[in-house]
């Protein structure tokens, strides 16, 4: 998919593990997992919302656009 | 007084499972029947009932006809009994909105369509044959058919639906 869910890095910047945001927001610590892994089709704003103020970001910095074409150019 | 939910679904599965171990008996007795027929045709008629009225062709060759019929019946009862079974399953085990489900009914459809089919061949048989049976046609078999098919589909989107949902964050 070329949409990429930056959450990893987020968390890392802010030395935070995915069960603390998992508590801090409650939502499952498997439906987090699904969106850092890439495998989630579709995000709530709920969600959105949710990590967003617990991490201070805007949806942006979670989400990256990626054209195929350029993925595949790269080397 | 209405059966709970889990008790009807239980009594469900145990009437399919007796109702596709009765429609196996049928198709082999029809079978043997046949074969009887082959054989002994004279001890099969008597036992059916069956007498030949003068200036009339024998009603033999159209009872076998009837019985092939009702071996090609077995099969499609089978499967309409049998997917309908599973989906009663699933339904029991609380996830009935999947894809093969979907599949299941329009199999249960194709079936219920063909034995439609074969209840036509069977009227033409006993007009040809000038065979002494009941045999009536309803339009409600064929508005089966179609509900059928239709719910095969809402089920499909059902289920694609829920699977995108599945996936939603």
């Amino acid at each position: 998919m070329p949409i990429t869910v930056k959450l990893d890095d987020m968390l890392h910047d802010r030395r935070m593990t995915l069960t603390e945001l998992s508590e801090q927001i409650g939502i499952t610590l498997a439906n987090l997992s699904v969106l850092k892994t890439g495998k989630a089709r579709a995000v709530r704003f709920s969600t959105l919302e949710a990590i967003c103020a617990t991490l201070q970001c805007q949806p942006g910095d979670l989400l990256e656009y990626t054209s195929p074409q350029t993925k595949e150019s790269a080397p | 007084m209405a059966l709970p939910h889990s008790d009807a679904l239980a009594l469900s599965r145990r009437v399919l499972r007796v109702l596709v171990a009765l429609n196996l008996l049928v198709g082999f007795l029809i079978v043997a029947l046949l074969v009887a027929s082959l054989i002994a045709p004279d001890w099969v008629m008597r036992g059916l009932g069956v007498s030949t009225a003068p200036n009339s062709p024998p009603p033999l060759l159209g009872l076998r006809l009837i019985m092939v019929v009702g071996i090609l019946a077995t099969p499609l009862t089978h499967v309409a009994l049998t997917r309908l079974r599973d989906i009663v399953g699933m339904v029991s085990a609380g996830d009935p909105f999947v894809v093969e489900n979907a599949v299941r009914l329009q199999q249960i459809a194709w079936a219920v369509l063909g034995l439609e089919l074969l209840h036509l061949a069977v009227g033409v048989i006993r007009a040809i044959a000038s065979l002494d049976l009941h045999w009536s046609v309803s339009p409600t078999p064929w508005l089966s058919v179609l509900l059928l098919f239709v719910l095969a589909r809402v089920f499909r989107q059902g289920a694609l639906m829920r699977e995108e949902l599945e996936g939603t964050v």
